[in-house]
């Protein structure tokens, strides 16, 4: 399951960095310097463009959050596709990625992630990374990870 | 090789990373690793990830220990074939005579009396201008001695070397495993006799080299005293042996599942036969199991074929011999041997009539070449439907054909 990803640092125009305060999730490990995402973070962020914005967005829901959203950063392509959120308002979403993370590894991303937004009982917007059953070489190269996100026009 | 010219061997650094690089700039400055093996190992590696102690072949978990900042990229056959034939085209815009090495090395025959060095410079900064790929070139009286030249000028470097005094010096200071074709086990044979350099190795008693090396080694002795005695392919010779196969992508211990690794293999060996138009008259089957022993059987056919029923029952009863069914197989190998060309061959007496067979295999080579390869394929290879669904795995190093070697 994805447990983070991260940005280039050229994708985040500086407005977004100041108002939610990036600068100390930018990380430099050579070359282009990113901005990283993940789920351990106590604040619980990920970029999305949404209606033509890029925005800052809460990433999934937390016991003691929403009590009508559900408690999870994830949800499953079946589920979406078998109508599991049509009792709600939610929107189709990318989620801009340059490199994802899963069990310690970092491997690239060429153009993102596809994520739902829903509004909770405060209309706030959360967004929910789709996955889907992991490929033969995703399961080998993160050890046996069952749940992968469904990547934009890539499979790896 | 008349002695008027010398020989030049262009070699990619980190080739893999380097061609992913040339697509996708975020990859720069970075320890990138390009996973093949299915994504279980690391093939090749950026000089910051080497820097960190990451080895070409080592497992990505090995490799996340030892660089947790890597960023780990899916190998492209399709693509490094595309930079390596843009390559080839550069090194012989520089020279009429050039040997396609491998995906990412070339030799060429330059004329002595030029300015070699600078050629191997205007050589160096031609690629990266025109493909992207740094290279370094290594300029020398031989094919073994350019190579030499070569791997000490990387990265990016461009060097020539023609008199006997700096060919010396180099040969001093590098070890004899250095020299394509002299691994450990050849240079244990050399140690006994305080062989351990590559001078060493120059200097030493020509006939004993043949005898301990045969005339694999005398040739390499030749070429490191200045000798050119390798052949220079222009174009890749007929195939004596062609095989398919690798890792499988993890432990396999389900009979079935192993059935269909070897009618992928056998598949894709029968698409080799079919391109290089021969037939083989023994096929072998080789197994490596995850705890370290390996098997090996071969199955000699009544008659040449390429026929994939026929190949396909003879894999089969060479599998059961060389799998030992109460272990896991984490690779296999499935080769072809003794093959002849397709209109010499003699038919088998017992042969069936081959008209049902061959509308179907002719069948099956039109709708993959319409649709894809693999899109109509073997039910036998039904269990490896997640291996099938990865459009990757449908293209491997040994796909690009032309190459001399591996």
């Amino acid at each position: 399951m994805l447990a983070g990803m991260a940005l280039a640092l050229s994708e985040l125009p500086v407005e977004l960095m100041v108002q939610h305060g990036l600068e100390r999730r930018v990380c430099d490990r050579g070359g282009e310097r990113e901005v990283q995402f993940l789920f351990a973070d106590a604040d619980r962020l990920l970029p999305v463009w949404r209606n033509g914005r890029l925005q800052i967005l809460r990433w999934g829901n937390r016991r003691g959050e929403s009590a009508h959203l559900p408690c999870t950063a994830w949800t499953q392509l079946d589920t979406v596709q078998n109508g599991g959120w049509s009792d709600r308002a939610i929107e189709s979403v990318v989620v801009p990625a340059t490199m994802g993370l899963d069990k310690g590894v970092w491997y690239r991303i060429r153009q993102g992630i596809r994520g739902l937004v829903a509004l909770d009982e405060r209309d706030r917007p959360r967004v929910y990374v789709i996955c889907e059953p992991s490929s033969h070489y995703y399961q080998v190269m993160t050890r046996g990870g069952s749940w992968m996100p469904v990547l934009i026009d890539e499979r790896i | 090789m008349p002695s008027s010219t010398a020989v030049g061997h262009l070699d990619a650094d980190c080739f893999y990373v380097s061609a992913e690089r040339v697509r996708d700039h975020f990859l720069h400055g970075k320890a990138v690793g390009v996973l093949g093996n299915q994504g279980a190992c690391v093939i090749a590696k950026s000089y910051e990830m080497k820097h960190a102690g990451v080895k070409t072949g080592m497992p990505i978990w090995d490799a996340l220990r030892l660089c947790p900042q890597g960023v780990y990229v899916k190998r492209d056959f399709r693509w490094y074939e595309v930079l390596s034939r843009r390559m080839l085209d550069v090194v012989r815009a520089f020279s009429p005579r050039v040997e396609y090495y491998s995906i990412d090395e070339f030799f060429f025959e330059v004329s002595a009396g030029i300015n070699l060095r600078e050629m191997a410079e205007r050589m160096r900064d031609a690629m990266l201008r025109e493909v992207g790929v740094p290279v370094t070139v290594g300029i020398a009286r031989t094919k073994t001695l350019a190579k030499l030249v070569s791997d000490t000028a990387k990265p990016f470097g461009a060097l020539a070397l023609l008199d006997r005094a700096a060919e010396v010096a180099l040969l001093e200071r590098l070890e004899v495993t250095e020299v394509s074709g002299i691994a450990s086990r050849r240079a244990a044979r050399l140690e006994p006799h305080g062989i351990r350099s590559c001078l060493d190795l120059a200097r030493a008693d020509r006939l004993l080299v043949r005898r301990l090396l045969t005339i694999t080694g005398e040739a390499l002795w030749y070429e490191l005293n200045g000798e050119a005695v390798l052949p220079f392919y222009t174009e890749r010779p007929p195939h004596k042996m062609l095989s398919r196969g690798g890792s499988l992508g993890g432990t396999v211990g389900q009979p079935e599942r192993l059935y269909a690794w070897l009618a992928r293999n056998v598949e894709r060996l029968v698409e080799e036969l079919e391109f290089h138009m021969v037939r083989t008259g023994a096929l072998s089957v080789y197994i490596q199991h995850k705890d370290g022993s390996d098997g090996f059987a071969r199955r000699m056919l009544p008659a040449h074929t390429d026929r994939f029923d026929l190949l396909m029952e003879a894999a089969r009863s060479a599998l059961a011999r060389a799998w030992s069914a109460e272990r896991p197989a984490i690779r296999m190998h499935v080769a072809a041997s003794q093959l002849r060309r397709s209109g010499f061959v003699q038919l088998g007496l017992f042969d069936a009539p081959p008209e049902r067979v061959e509308a179907v295999a002719k069948l099956k080579r039109e709708v993959n070449a319409e649709i894809g390869r693999f899109a109509l394929r073997s039910g036998a290879t039904l269990p490896l439907a997640d291996v099938y669904r990865d459009e990757a795995q449908s293209y491997d190093i040994c796909d690009v054909r032309g190459k001399i070697c591996f």
